[in-house]
């Protein structure tokens, strides 16, 4: 019972990386992460569309978001933690799905499973990405709240 | 021997095509993604609220129009297709397809729209 709860389809259960795989928790946060860079893109694009309508304009939109205080550097580096980790884990997967690299070699289905494209490569590849990605995500920080006092 | 799977669906293109150009509009994004963050990073010299200002924003934009109109287009494809098979993937929409992929659209070209009168009208 436990178990057919565990693979259950729906909105929740896909997002749920617990009890699963470094690939799943991988999964989970390269979809998390690009719902948050989608959201952003439309607010971003329509930020932009200010400069169009002149100085003022966009000094009202500037003036409109430093209103947001902190909140704004924090929402910043959300998203750039968002688009660190999204592209690099997303350079894994074209090397994964378009040139069949890091896979490991296919093997017969013998119980119990052991997928090859879980292999010492994929881990590795994995925990590299984190490590680079929450260093740059660590500068950003800096970058980003530091000017504002923040830390 | 039968007709080879289609796998069109409810796409106006085939998922093969559309995961194609997934991957290619994300390869294009690593760069163009890259470049305009370095736009905004320590590295070009400034603060980065100095990289905010009406006057950097503008001549960004203007001297680098065609970077910009690049990552208009792949981050609004990339990011719209990605949604639609989020939605796909977690609702198996198989009769409401069509609506899916009607919504998805308009808002691929509302704001490809806006991105793009941003493009033209600033100078």
């Amino acid at each position: 019972m436990k178990e057919e709860r565990r693979y259950k389809s729906g909105l929740i259960p896909s997002l749920n990386p617990f009890g699963f795989n470094i690939e799943r928790w991988s999964y989970t946060v390269h979809r998390a992460t690009g719902v948050i860079l989608v959201g952003y893109l439309t607010a971003h694009i329509f930020e932009t569309f200010q400069l169009g309508a002149g100085s003022a304009a966009w000094a009202n939109t500037m003036a409109a978001l430093r209103s947001l205080g902190p909140l704004e550097m924090v929402g910043l580096w959300i998203v750039a933690g968002s688009a660190l980790y999204h592209g690099a884990n997303g350079i894994r997967l074209i090397l994964n799905e378009v040139f069949g690299k890091l896979m490991g070699k296919p093997i017969l289905p013998v119980y119990p499973y052991s997928p090859t494209s879980l292999g010492r490569n994929q881990r590795v590849a994995v925990w590299t990405i984190t490590a680079v990605v929450l260093l740059l995500w660590a500068w950003a920080g800096l970058y980003l709240l530091a000017g504002l006092g923040v830390i | 021997m039968g007709e080879p799977l289609e796998d069109r669906g409810n796409s106006l293109m085939k998922e093969s095509w559309n995961m194609l150009l997934t991957y290619l509009t994300a390869a294009a994004l690593v760069f163009v993604l890259t470049f305009h963050l370095l736009l905004q990073s320590p590295l070009v010299g400034k603060a980065f609220e100095d990289t905010l200002s009406f006057g950097v924003a503008t001549g960004n934009l203007v001297y680098y129009r065609v970077v910009f109109g690049l990552l208009l287009v792949t981050a609004v494809i990339h990011g719209f297709n990605g949604v639609r098979v989020l939605v796909l993937e977690w609702l198996h929409p198989t009769k409401m397809g069509w609506l899916l992929n009607l919504v998805i659209l308009v808002l691929m070209a509302f704001l490809l729209a806006v991105g793009t009168v941003t493009l033209v009208v600033v100078h």
